[in-house]
């Protein structure tokens, strides 16, 4: 129909998703455990892929961890645990749901929604940000394989449907599922 | 519309924060009485000219900003962090 | 002589693509590229509306958007939508438009009538006259002013819902609004400089001004063939910058070519949203009119315009034409038509001698110099005019247009609206503005530097400034490590190819803004404003410049009084005996032209108006059957049962009181507090003590506002020692969330205290009812929930179906109940294992109209009664206020007003005929006929544990008037019931129940 017309995939992400918060003053110590973990934990605005997980910073000193699937409570009990006395750590997995855009036209289609600035040369591969989107919050990154989104589960439909509609012109596709684990090990670059 | 420069999230717009009122006025001490807790609750002047208020940045960082804006021109001239800055003293000049 | 006609081939017109439309049902032919105007001046026609106020005959003035007369109304799929811009309507095959403001017909307008009253219609006369007697307002004079004044008619289809507009966000370093001569080149510049740039032009092509001139095109091609390689360069046509609102944000709108909008499934515009470091305002200057009697007369045209229809679309405005002006640079007009073989009828030059006369007359035309029109002739259209020359000599020459030129104005809005202030520039005879470098530049005409090489000039001067105030922060990390924009890449020098040529040398303007005569002389031809009306207005003493034009409407509606805006103010100067430049101009305000409001709205309509929060199990809900409710943004069910009455939201409250019921109350907020000071925080933000629960427990908690008075109720739980759960009514999730995130960061910031927002993750669900420990035997372990082991008040983790979850033992309904937590992904099969327990005891699933049934006639309190101006004392709360240590609303909670004896206090109300219903909102007055309201029903349902009807109400010192008998009053439903006062604990006052 029209040059916009370049093919956005949408896929939901299937992860746990833990919020790790280092506790007053306690920010370094955290950071030196998860790099015990396998985890280095990014500077504020960045994600991180390290160890199979996806870490994000868009609050500062809280860190959102998405790891592969296990059963429920158990990601974020281990993480509780090991950083008692540095933070504390709540499960989100039930309270963020994942979505994924790939595609060239991604970013066009966001625009229509997303304030912040997407061109790839400021938003960039490994940036992060929370932002509003569609009137609901929404973490966005980019990274190798597309855009991923984060938005609370209770309005995650609401977002789906507000893309689908944005992104007829631009030829969205509902996609099946993906792991964590499918997903970082896509790269679209 | 404002463009609120957060200290951690860069220039974003207005509507991912919240007005949390004059940043000017301290919360008195629990037991200072209530002509104190009035004048804090209550009594709040109307600059024209800079300033001082509060904005949570609800659609971000979630980080609670002091910003000292000028009610005429908006102009922003500085932002900082309940946390990490102490707030401006209460005769705000930029 | 044949009149206005397509005499030639147009810069934007395709002769191969002939285009039929309708013009007042009359079918005719344009061209492909012409827009209505065009195309209407092409078929001859020149009568195209009848004015707002006097039903005066009026023509096309324009050529572009500050139209102030050819508005018409446009007939389509979507309606009958007003007040389209003849001369910005791009035309298309089959396009329908209708002139506004007449009846029966453009020819002949009955209310034309009020034009030969017009001495009794001065600015002013409705505030004068429509004024007694008061009832005739609405039923007489309104009705009748409605009728015969206003533009067009509106009248959208229901049937065709327009495609959504668009918003878009754009993000640039430069916003170049205008791409004439000085916008074209400072585009270049800047892109040459590497920066990213929007090009902006409400125009359907580059160009500006220079699409005007011959000399030009060389030029105007080889830059916009340039720009069209530059990847950091976007133009953006049809596009109109329509606000300026500082901190670099600006309002565009775009509207979409007709093809586009056939490919975009009938989307018409987008609203962009630009936000830019600097701009450059390149938007030129507006010619305008001279107030002389009979300015209005179709025909009369701006010379700009005359030039516009010529070499934009090939259209002659007439055969024969007359040119009044007091500027070279209108010559520009006359020289175009008359080397187009059109034959000039004279040259009105105020003047008495200039360089571009003496071109005129070398070229055999005839110029007046020194001479005004102060008169033309003519019913519908011109054909002859008066001129006066400066001897007192009088004359009259024969022609079928008068193309004026009073000057130029540079287009100044936006600047004004980012807070410059008009400057008054003696040598053009016109106002300008100039920008606080930070925000950018003005350039070119816009800050009246005319003639296409010197604005050129100026714009790419412009831009190399704005360059370099920037160059420090592109490709600098922004505050967060952003990239601020993208590198320098691609900068070089500019290529210096093609040039523009020299302007000509010439005479400067001798100011005319009004030629007094006989006959009205308008200085705003949209609103019907004479020159006579301004100078009334000032002898009224409405001598300001914003109080004159709010007096005579002025410089309003859809052309804002950008062709004879200035005139006003130098009417209004000369009247008041001072400077034109000590008046001014009025302020203008976002929005710089007409807006649709279907583009404000952009993509938040219909499905998409506001997001819809659906609970995990949404889709179970559904398909038993649930009515949903909106409540804020979320849906919750209200009752499992598409039927209306009471019956079935009864059914599934007896389900609760006599055995079990079970209900999704994920809609709560929950707060997840962890930190060493997280007990210490929470004794500061509730009214009641937090830091002695144990662990393993449960307490309510209310919370007060800094003002004493109620914020929101819930339950506190504490999970382990520096770990609590605090549940928040459904309405105030997210205020008592932000609420704990500023008393935490704004008053104790040295807490370590961790607050996280864990509504969405838990699915909760209540589990009500005598049978309720049964149910839950069946599927929790972990826990022993005997009433010893696990007492009302009790929390604990626990095993829910094989599920980590939380069980806590409270109660809403008054029942024996527990709330059950579980992640949200997990909420069906836990449900589903709920039901499949209760099966045996016939547990229903309970909607939130039934929730309020119980809790009604309990006497619990919701966002009814914690209505915002209630306090603690008046729900009857006042024991859980500690008495000891500080806390959020502590000290305005003991002021002597808030236990005032007659505040509205909570009580439960009962109709004393137990078959009469109750309403909620009723007002409650003395049993006597008094009027006096002395409260009111906030919560009413039919009860299932006691007879008929039981309610709770806020009564005027209600607490001393139970047993009272008062009336309820609802007058519209023309009820008046007797009730009598109790307590609000009307069902088990003695919390038997919940304690089992």
């Amino acid at each position: 129909m029209h040059a916009e017309l370049a093919g956005i995939r949408l896929e939901a992400c299937s992860a746990d998703i833990v919020e790790v918060s280092a506790r007053c003053g306690r920010a370094a110590d955290l950071a030196a455990l998860a790099r015990e973990m396998g985890s280095p934990l990014p500077a504020f605005g960045r994600a991180a892929i390290a160890g199979g997980r996806l870490a994000l910073c868009v609050r500062p000193e809280r860190w959102l961890l998405l790891e592969a699937r296990a059963p429920a409570g158990t990601t974020a009990a281990l993480w509780q645990a090991a950083c008692a006395g540095y933070g504390v750590a709540v499960d989100l997995s039930s309270g963020l749901a994942a979505l994924h855009l790939a595609g060239a036209a991604a970013r066009a289609m966001l625009a229509r929604t997303c304030r912040l600035d997407l061109d790839p040369c400021v938003f960039a591969q490994g940036v992060a940000a929370a932002t509003i989107m569609a009137q609901v919050p929404a973490t966005l990154a980019s990274l190798p394989s597309g855009l991923l989104l984060l938005t609370p589960s209770t309005t995650a439909r609401h977002l789906r449907e507000w893309l689908a509609a944005a992104g007829k012109a631009f030829g969205l596709s509902s996609e099946p599922d993906l792991t964590l684990a499918e997903l970082l090990g896509r790269d679209c670059r | 519309m404002l463009r609120i420069p957060c200290p951690w999230c860069g220039e974003r717009d207005e509507i991912e924060f919240r007005y949390r009122g004059d940043a000017r006025v301290a919360r008195p001490a629990g037991d200072a009485g209530p002509a104190a807790f009035t004048a804090y609750v209550y009594e709040r002047d109307n600059p024209c000219g800079w300033h001082l208020e509060w904005w949570l940045h609800t659609g971000g960082c979630r980080k609670l900003l002091w910003v000292l804006r000028h009610t005429v021109t908006h102009e922003i001239r500085k932002v900082g962090s309940s946390l990490e800055r102490a707030v401006p003293s209460a005769d705000v000049e930029p | 002589m044949r009149g206005p006609g397509r005499i030639a081939r147009g810069l934007l017109t395709d002769a191969a693509r002939p285009v039929g439309f309708r013009f007042d049902g009359r079918p005719m032919r344009g061209l492909a590229g012409d827009t209505l105007a065009s195309a209407l001046l092409a078929n001859g026609k020149r009568l195209v509306a009848r004015s707002f106020k006097y039903h005066r005959p009026r023509g096309i003035v324009t050529s572009g958007p500050e139209e102030p007369c050819a508005l018409v109304d446009v007939i389509g799929n979507e309606g009958r939508e007003p007040n389209r811009l003849a001369t910005t309507l791009p035309l298309y095959e089959g396009l329908q438009a209708q002139s506004q403001n007449r009846w029966p017909s453009l020819e002949l307008d009955a209310r034309a009538l009020t034009d030969l009253v017009a001495r009794f219609l001065p600015a002013g006369f409705y505030y004068k006259t429509f004024m007694a007697p008061a009832w005739a307002w609405e039923r007489l004079y309104e009705p009748l002013i409605r009728r015969a004044a206003g533009l067009g008619t509106l009248r959208p289809s229901p049937a065709h819902g327009a495609a959504p507009a668009q918003t878009v966000h754009d993000h640039v370093d430069v916003l170049v609004v205008g791409a004439g001569a000085c916008g074209l080149a400072a585009a270049r510049r800047l892109a040459a400089s590497g920066m990213r740039v929007v090009l902006a032009d409400q125009d359907a092509v580059l160009g500006g001004g220079t699409l005007l001139n011959d000399g030009a095109t060389q030029w105007r091609e080889a830059v916009c063939a340039e720009l069209a390689g530059c990847a950091a360069v976007r133009s953006l046509l049809r596009t109109t910058v329509i606000g300026a609102y500082g901190h670099g944000v600006f309002a565009a709108l775009e509207e979409l070519a007709p093809a586009e909008t056939a490919a975009h499934g009938g989307l018409r515009e987008r609203l962009r949203v630009i936000r830019a470091r600097r701009v450059v305002l390149a938007t030129g200057a507006l010619e305008r009119l001279i107030a002389f009697p009979g300015n209005d007369l179709p025909g009369v045209m701006l010379a700009g315009a005359a030039l516009g229809f010529l070499r934009r679309y090939g259209v002659a405005v007439g055969r024969r034409p007359a040119f009044f002006l007091n500027t070279d640079e209108a010559y520009e007009a006359v020289f175009a038509l008359a080397s187009a073989g059109i034959g000039c009828a004279g040259v009105i030059d105020v003047r008495a001698s200039s360089l571009a006369a003496d071109r005129a007359r070398a070229q055999g035309i005839e110029v007046h110099g020194g001479a005004v029109v102060d008169a033309v002739s003519g019913g519908k259209r011109v054909r002859s005019i008066e001129i006066a020359g400066s001897d007192g000599r009088r004359w009259r020459i024969d022609a079928d247009c008068l193309l004026m030129s009073g000057g130029y104005s540079p287009a100044t809005a936006l600047a004004s609206q980012l807070g410059a202030q008009l400057r008054w520039q003696e040598a053009i005879a016109a106002f300008s503005a100039d920008l606080d470098p930070a925000f950018g530049q003005v350039a070119g005409a816009a800050r009246g530097i005319f003639g296409l090489a010197a604005a050129a000039r100026d714009g790419e001067a412009a831009a190399r400034a704005i360059a370099e105030a920037l160059r420090p922060a592109v490709g600098a990390a922004g505050p967060a490590g952003v990239v601020g924009a993208v590198g320098a890449a691609g900068a070089g020098a500019v290529r210096a190819a093609v040039e523009l040529p020299p302007d000509p040398e010439v005479t400067p303007i001798a100011p005319l803004w009004e030629v007094r005569g006989r006959g009205k002389a308008f200085v705003d031809l949209q609103n019907d404003v004479t020159a006579a009306d301004v100078r009334l207005a000032v002898r009224e003493g409405y001598t300001h410049v914003e109080h004159m034009k709010r007096y005579t409407t002025h410089g309003m509606a859809t052309d804002q009084g950008r062709v004879g805006g200035v005139v006003g103010s130098a009417v209004l100067a000369e009247a008041r005996g001072v400077p034109l430049a000590a008046v001014g101009m009025p302020k203008p305000r976002p929005f710089a032209q007409a807006v649709p409001f279907a583009a404000l709205a952009g993509g938040e309509v219909g499905e998409h108006f506001k997001p819809k929060r659906r609970l995990a199990l949404h889709d179970w809900h559904e398909q038993a059957g649930a009515t949903f409710a909106a409540a804020g943004l979320w849906l919750r069910p209200l009752v499992y049962s598409r039927q209306s009455g009471w019956d079935p939201v009864l059914g599934e409250a007896r389900a609760v009181r006599r055995s079990v019921g079970i209900a999704d109350v994920s809609t709560l907020g929950k707060i997840d507090v962890q930190g060493a000071d997280a007990a210490r925080f929470l004794d500061f933000i509730y009214a009641n003590t937090l830091s002695t629960l144990p662990i393993g427990r449960a307490r309510y908690g209310i919370m007060l506002r800094e003002d004493g008075m109620l914020l929101d109720d819930g339950t506190a739980s504490r999970l382990a020692a520096e770990h609590f759960l605090v549940t928040t009514t459904t309405a105030n999730g997210t205020a008592v969330f932000e609420h704990l995130e500023f008393h935490l960061q704004a008053v104790c910031p040295r807490f370590d205290v961790l607050l996280t927002d864990v509504a969405d993750h838990w699915a909760q669900f209540a589990v009500a009812g005598p049978r309720s420990r049964e149910v839950l035997g069946a599927v929790v372990a972990g826990i022993d929930l005997s009433a010893e082991a696990f007492p009302f008040m009790a929390a604990a983790g626990a095993t829910i179906a094989g599920v980590a979850g939380r069980v806590f033992r409270i109660s809403f309904s008054g029942e024996l109940a527990y709330e059950l937590a579980v992640p949200a992904q997990s909420a069906l099969p836990v449900w589903r294992a709920l039901l499949d327990a209760g099966r045996p005891f016939g547990i229903a699933a309970y909607g939130l109209d039934a929730l309020n049934t119980l809790r009604i006639e309990k006497g619990h309190v919701t966002g009814a009664e914690l209505n915002g101006n209630t306090n603690a004392l008046d729900l009857g709360l006042q024991r859980m206020l500690k008495t000891s240590g500080d806390f959020v609303g502590r000290a305005l909670s003991q002021r002597p007003g808030m236990s005032a004896p007659d505040r509205l206090q909570l009580v439960g109300v009962r109709p004393v005929d137990r078959t009469q219903p109750l309403r909620n909102g009723s007002q409650l007055v003395a049993a006597s006929a008094r009027r006096t309201s002395l409260g009111y029903v906030t919560s009413s349902t039919p009860s299932v544990g006691l007879e008929g009807w039981v309610g709770l109400a806020l009564l005027a010192g209600g607490r001393r008037r139970t047993g009272e008998r008062l009336i309820a009053a609802s007058p519209i439903d023309d009820a008046h019931t007797e009730i009598e006062i109790t307590s609000p604990h009307q069902f088990d006052p003695e919390n038997v129940r919940v304690r089992a």
